[in-house]
């Protein structure tokens, strides 16, 4: 096991260093002078040979003139340090522009993925126990449109009736601007603000979802060993709930922990919706301003989340479910 | 008797072509046997038996056919675009005139999207798309209860004014360069004669022969002290100036400048009736010649046609003419792209006591008083904040979206075969590599991913070779699953048999991986790669939504939305979200109903699950 883990990580690694590599020189491939760029502001308050001389130094001191390969080395060796270097239009270091916007997406996330799981699992084995039935059929069929109706086609039906329409809940935003009290009443406000993009980012997941989990139970409950326990007497909620349901939570975990971490990405569609901001927005900002510091240190952090997500997705098959020997 | 064998035929008939459509349910007795099918067969007749999935594919099929044939009835001008015509709502009633107007119909004025009328006993009537924005409406008029007959009325741009007849004013829609409020002055006359709108501006003409000016006194040349006050037939603007024509048949410029407008040919003889489009200006002489000036663009305004007759009255609309001859016939020439310059053979046919033209709208009231129409009725879909018509963008953004995802499905689709199948069939050292490839590639992030591969080398593209960027992105991230499930395939098949047998023939590894395996495993790859053509309209859909995708001009279902995600828009210009996201919507679910339906066919073990 050991040796598998050191394995994986250690391929994770050279996935991560090809990643980089390819991303620089993408990077690279724009064009642009950074070192001009600096200058911009001060260019006209100076003489000509004071700029020349201090654009030099400029070029010297962002190794601009070294071969790709060297200036490639610089900046990851930056990036391991967490030094992602400069945002063009904050001018602060991209490592503190980008905290809350990440305190942000976690918070959506995580009670995105709350809610879903909440609806999804009842609903799952309800349709699994429930087979061919027409509240079965009529969910199979509810749940293709759900996952072939794009988020933001959702979210503008969903602004279009509770927020337009209703009135109900706030088109866009965060918070009440300038909104004074406690602590609870903060928190109820930003909740009344996050209703909508929760509502989305939840119907938008719940279509995949329950059909996995439908699948999973389904397969569990056709099994022998449930046929033995209802043969043995047992009550359907202990056939359900400690036969099936068990067995059925293996896959399902699996994929709840690759899901859970990619679920980073998937708020980038809503967040840009209802301009929250989050890690999303933050990325199509940086990406059509073209601060690009910024985006490459937000893509690389996703980079990392889903090469993690797979590492731990692997790792709990084995977790999980010991007949799988993964360093077979 | 007969009209119920009537109906059982009709029932029967029926029953015949969807159980032909749909795969009949013959149930075989105990002693029939099944024919022997051959598999390919089988998972037709199964999935025609599967209602929800022949749905699905007949609705895709007549949305697909619909964008194939569309375009190259409606063809798309990609630089199209009108500010007259923004926002306008669906709906073909732009020229709808009153029936209560028929017979006694006085005066129409006619504006980019909406006509008023007056009648002989002096009532209003308006019709059209009056809302100009979201605020101003014309139909919101507030005339006071002693407005009294209403004897002539103007349309411009985005305001109607109108005249009572004790020579007041009155005016409703947009007043922000103060175009419907008179003038000081204005409000002092007791002898106009004539009122005229144009672009943000406002003109009457009294008795007297004298002009006043109201509105926008930036945007139009208007010189108040022009030498022909007190002798002045008729006033007319274009967009932005003013010319008239004198009591002695001279056409004048009143404006201050020397422009296009101010250049007037000479030699034009006794002027009898003058016209403006946007930018030109046309006068008739009593010989009937035509002589246009001014701005004259490439829409053919500037080239009237021969005619057997005289022309004896001109009217002019946006960028066209219409004229009548002295024989009562109308012409129109100059721009058509909404057919205003096509006069339509009832017209030609009968007898034309008057016609009004302006815009893009022209109305011929014949010798029985009936009103006969030709030119922009409106648009079935409405249109987008530059006015161009939904309904085209549709057809040729819908060509554009499924074109978009069927070749990122064939890219994703040869290099998933490829890869799955060199992987699956040699094993090994090659297997590891590609499957840490293919590992590699499915781990990234989708769309942040292509997001910055579209921001980073579509940099400095064109907007045709970001398209073809984004298929090829589209294709070269979505492979993965598909090679995997190949490489499942020929991992169970290569031990077969079969296999053995070919192998032990001497057939070549390449041979036996794509002509003996690929064969067996092709159903896999049809339902793998028309769920994966679903989710690439998906994903394109949401990159060009972004911004990070196709780019306008050239539309797509993803891109038409762009710009849809604030309240004003959402709630006052629906049509401009609620066409393009429904039509995605019912596309990518019969995709994926067909998908399912095909995946069920295949392997009827998923249906018991």
């Amino acid at each position: 096991m050991a040796k598998y883990i050191s394995k994986r990580i250690l391929y994770m690694i050279f996935i991560f260093f090809i990643m980089s590599l390819l991303l620089f020189f993408l990077y690279n491939l724009i064009p642009g002078d950074p070192a001009r760029a600096e200058l911009e502001g001060v260019k006209t308050k100076i003489t000509p040979e004071e700029y020349q001389y201090r654009y030099e130094q400029a070029r010297i001191r962002m190794g601009l003139d070294d071969p790709l390969i060297i200036r490639y080395a610089k900046w990851l060796g930056g990036t391991l340090k967490l030094d992602f270097g400069m945002s063009q239009v904050y001018k602060q270091p991209v490592a503190t522009v980008i905290k809350q916007p990440m305190k942000n997406t976690i918070f959506i996330n995580i009670f995105a993925v709350g809610l879903a799981l909440a609806i999804t699992i009842p609903l799952g084995i309800y349709c699994a126990v429930k087979r061919n039935s027409l509240f079965d059929k009529l969910i199979q069929v509810l749940t293709i449109v759900g996952y072939s109706l794009p988020t933001f086609i959702i979210s503008l039906l969903f602004i279009f009736a509770f927020a337009v329409k209703l009135e109900w809940f706030p088109v866009s935003g965060m918070a009440t601007p300038n909104f004074t009290g406690s602590s609870l009443e903060v928190f109820k406000d930003k909740l009344w603000y996050l209703a909508l993009p929760l509502g989305v980012m939840t119907i938008g997941s719940l279509g995949g979802l329950t059909r996995y989990i439908r699948a999973a139970m389904s397969d569990a409950l056709s099994m022998d060993y449930i046929k033995t326990a209802r043969a043995k007497g047992l009550t359907e909620k202990v056939v359900i709930f400690s036969h099936a349901w068990r067995n059925a939570l293996l896959p399902i975990i699996t994929l709840l922990i690759g899901w859970l971490i990619s679920v980073f990405s998937g708020s980038l569609v809503v967040e840009s919706m209802f301009n929250l901001n989050g890690m999303g927005k933050f990325y199509i900002n940086a990406l059509t301003s073209q601060d690009y510091n910024v985006a490459l240190a937000i893509q690389l952090f996703y980079i990392v989340i889903a090469l993690l997500g797979n590492l731990i997705t692997d790792l709990s098959y084995g977790l999980v479910d010991p007949r799988v020997r993964v360093n077979k | 008797m007969g009209h119920m064998k009537e109906v059982d035929k009709k029932r029967s008939f029926l029953s015949l072509l969807f159980g032909n459509l749909f795969g009949g349910n013959n149930k075989l007795s105990i002693l029939e046997e099944e024919k022997v099918q051959s598999p390919f067969r089988t998972v037709i007749k199964t999935f025609r038996s599967n209602k929800i999935a022949m749905t699905a594919l007949i609705i895709f099929l007549l949305i697909f056919l619909t964008v194939l044939i569309g375009p190259v009835i409606k063809p798309i001008d990609l630089s199209f675009s009108e500010t007259s015509q923004q926002n306008i709502a669906p709906g073909y009633d732009m020229m709808a005139i009153p029936k209560s107007l028929n017979g006694k119909l006085k005066d129409i004025a006619i504006g980019p999207t909406f006509s008023a009328g007056i009648s002989e006993d002096g009532f209003l009537y308006i019709w059209g798309k009056t809302r100009i924005s979201d605020t101003v409406d014309i139909r919101n008029l507030k005339l006071p209860a002693n407005t009294g007959k209403i004897v002539d009325i103007a349309a411009g741009y985005d305001h109607l004014i109108m005249l009572n007849d004790e020579g007041k004013i009155f005016g409703s829609g947009s007043n922000r360069q103060q175009q419907i409020t008179p003038s000081y002055e204005v409000e002092m006359l007791t002898n106009i004669k004539e009122i005229e709108a144009g672009y943000q501006s406002s003109l009457v003409l009294t008795e007297d022969g004298r002009s006043f000016y109201f509105g926008n006194t930036m945007n139009s040349d208007y010189n108040q002290f022009h030498p022909y006050q007190g002798n002045l037939k008729k006033v007319l603007t274009t967009s932005d100036a003013v010319v008239g024509l004198t009591n002695d048949g001279q056409a004048v410029y009143l404006g201050t400048q020397r422009n296009a407008y101010s250049n007037i040919p000479e030699n034009m003889g006794n002027v009898i009736d003058i016209a403006t489009t946007a930018a030109t200006v046309a006068a008739v002489n009593d010989q009937g010649q035509v002589f246009i000036w001014g701005n004259k663009s490439t829409k053919g305004e500037g080239n009237p046609p021969r005619t057997e007759s005289k022309i004896v009255s001109i009217q002019g609309g946006r960028y066209h003419y219409t004229a009548q001859l002295e024989n009562g016939d109308i012409i129109s020439w100059g721009a058509n792209y909404y057919n205003q310059a096509d006069v339509p053979k009832a017209v030609k046919e009968s007898n034309i006591e008057s016609f009004y033209t302006d815009f893009y709208q022209n109305y011929a009231v014949t010798h029985t008083g009936e009103v006969l129409t030709w030119g922009l009725k409106g648009y079935l879909f409405g249109t987008d904040d530059l006015g161009r018509d939904i309904f085209t963008r549709l057809l040729n953004g819908g060509r554009m979206s499924i074109t978009i995802g069927a070749v990122a499905v064939i890219i994703a689709t040869f290099i998933g075969i490829i890869i799955g199948g060199i992987s699956g069939y040699f094993g090994g050292k090659i297997d590891m590599v590609l499957q840490r490839v293919t590992e590699m590639v499915n781990s990234l992030p989708f769309l942040p991913f292509a997001m910055i591969l579209s921001a980073l080398i579509g940099n400095n593209m064109t907007s045709s070779q970001r398209t073809y960027l984004i298929m090829i992105i589209l294709g070269l991230l979505s492979w993965p699953s598909l090679s995997r499930l190949v490489r499942a395939q020929v991992l169970s098949i290569r031990e077969q048999e079969y296999v053995v047998a070919a192998k032990s023939l001497g057939i070549k590894q390449m041979g036996i991986v794509f002509k003996h395996i690929l064969p067996n495993v092709i159903s896999v790859i049809i339902v793998s790669a028309t769920l994966s053509f679903a989710s690439s309209m998906l994903t394109e859909a949401t990159l060009s939504y972004l911004g990070f995708g196709v780019q306008a001009p050239q539309p797509t279902w993803g891109n038409m939305l762009y710009g849809a995600n604030n309240s004003i828009v959402i709630q006052n210009f629906w049509w401009r979200w609620v066409y393009a996201s429904i039509l995605l919507g019912i596309c990518v679910i019969c995709i994926n109903l067909v998908g399912d339906g095909l995946r069920d066919a295949i392997d009827p073990k998923s249906q018991e699950r």
